[in-house]
């Protein structure tokens, strides 16, 4: 089973995702949005990852679907009241479409959420790119993931530098703005200039020379892979006819 | 059109699109470290919308909000307002908009009113008008003052953004300004930029 599920193509897995963010959009019923989430759970079970995805959803989505929802019950315009309180007034309708944003909002994040933890970025761009993502735009996306974390690191740097020089990091508001610039200008100054190497590099490594380009890391397609997409396409052409009869 | 978006992909416009994205990211986290209370999440795209053109800087703000959405796939949908400032940021260079720190400001204001108009809907429509952060609380104010839904929205979108966006384009100005001439020469709109031309003018 959790070979079978982490062993998908990673666009099928995406188009998975997609295919719930479709059907929460299309059924107005809240409790079947709501009731995807279960079913995330036990993929994530299934696929091995439950404990690294519900810490997640704990840490993205909780906060926000309790702001959200509270947001929508004490001010959304509605006529039939059940309960007030000083200023608040809770009204039916503004319960339902608090549930029915919660539900769609948890569906669609947790359905990502679940993807990108069982999906390598590495993967899901390669096979961005064997359906037809320019290779450099690949290049690109995973140079993006490897500069981030490196540029981090620079940028403690220079402000552990800039603090020894006399830089003030901590006080008033205007002191700790005035360390934004001399931390990060050196910063961007030096990386810019690094793209320049990076460039005459890559042309020695003919980068931009035409022609297909043989990679050491293959994806395969297996049959179910290419008859699930269809499944989600079918369910969800099945949901609109239904909704607009 | 087809022509003209091969031009502006130069490779050094590609290499530039990880360097803007990262920009955003340290930026953010900087401004988190300095407890300021604004985001500075977008200097990158700004940066590259100014000196590569409007088509590099959607392609910068795109992959920004595509690598956030792995960690938080809450904050996709904004990836509009990112692509819409810096489609915003490249068109207002290529009239020289950011030339001198006057035209900068007025160009800061734009890009304020640009992403106030493309993430206020996005805020209202997909978030019932919530996201968490300081923004919710004055919105909950204007709507507990009364005010209906869309302008409580804008009014606290407004009150977010101006600053942030006017002191990243701010920003973006002086790094722009001592950048070397030899760089600026390589990108599409580095010859606005560059100290000889200035002088000539």
């Amino acid at each position: 089973m959790k070979n079978s599920l982490v062993n998908l193509y990673p666009l099928t897995k995406f188009y998975f995702a997609l295919f719930i963010a479709a059907t929460v959009i299309i059924v107005p019923n809240y409790v079947f949005a709501f009731a995807w989430f279960p079913v995330l759970v036990l993929i994530a079970v299934a696929a091995g990852v439950a404990k690294s995805f519900l810490s997640f959803i704990l840490k993205t989505l909780v906060i926000l679907l309790v702001i959200v929802f509270l947001m929508q019950l004490f001010f959304y315009p509605g006529e039939e009241v059940l309960a007030s309180w000083w200023i608040f007034e809770i009204s039916r309708e503004g319960l339902n479409y608090g549930l029915t944003l919660t539900s769609r909002i948890l569906a669609i994040g947790s359905a990502f959420i679940l993807f990108f933890r069982i999906v390598e970025v590495k993967d899901f761009v390669k096979s961005l790119e064997d359906a037809g993502m320019p290779s450099a735009g690949a290049y690109v996306v995973l140079s993006t993931l490897q500069i981030i974390p490196e540029m981090r690191r620079q940028s403690n740097t220079i402000m552990e530098a800039q603090k020894t020089r006399g830089v003030e990091t901590e006080g008033s508001i205007i002191t700790r703005a005035k360390a934004f610039f001399p931390t990060l200008t050196p910063l961007i100054l030096s990386s810019i200039a690094s793209t320049e190497e990076r460039a005459i590099t890559l042309e020695a490594r003919a980068f931009s020379a035409p022609g297909k380009k043989t990679s050491l890391h293959k994806l395969t397609k297996r049959p179910i892979d290419r008859v699930l997409p269809w499944i989600y396409i079918i369910i969800v052409i099945g949901l609109i006819i239904w909704r607009v009869f | 059109m087809k022509r003209n978006y091969k031009k502006d992909f130069t490779l050094l416009a590609l290499l530039l699109i990880p360097i803007g994205v990262a920009i955003n990211f340290v930026g953010f986290q900087v401004a988190q470290v300095l407890r300021l209370p604004i985001f500075l999440d977008t200097i990158g795209t700004i940066l590259v919308g100014v000196i590569a053109g409007p088509l590099v800087a959607i392609v910068a703000a795109f992959i920004t909000n595509s690598i956030t959405a792995i960690f938080n796939p809450i904050y996709f949908p904004y990836v509009i307002t990112s692509m819409a400032i810096g489609l915003g940021a490249g068109l207002l260079s290529k009239y020289g908009m950011f030339r001198t720190i006057y035209k900068a400001i007025i160009s800061g204001l734009i890009i304020t009113a640009i992403a106030v108009i493309a993430s206020a809907p996005i805020t209202v429509l997909f978030f019932g008008g919530a996201t968490g952060n300081t923004s919710s609380a004055i919105t909950a104010t204007f709507l507990a003052m009364g005010q209906n839904i869309w302008s409580a929205v804008f009014t606290s979108t407004i009150i977010t953004e101006i600053a942030d966006k006017v002191i990243s384009v701010l920003f973006v100005y002086f790094i722009v300004k001592s950048m070397s001439d030899r760089y600026l020469s390589k990108m599409k709109y580095g010859h606005l930029y560059m100290k000889k031309s200035n002088r000539n003018k």
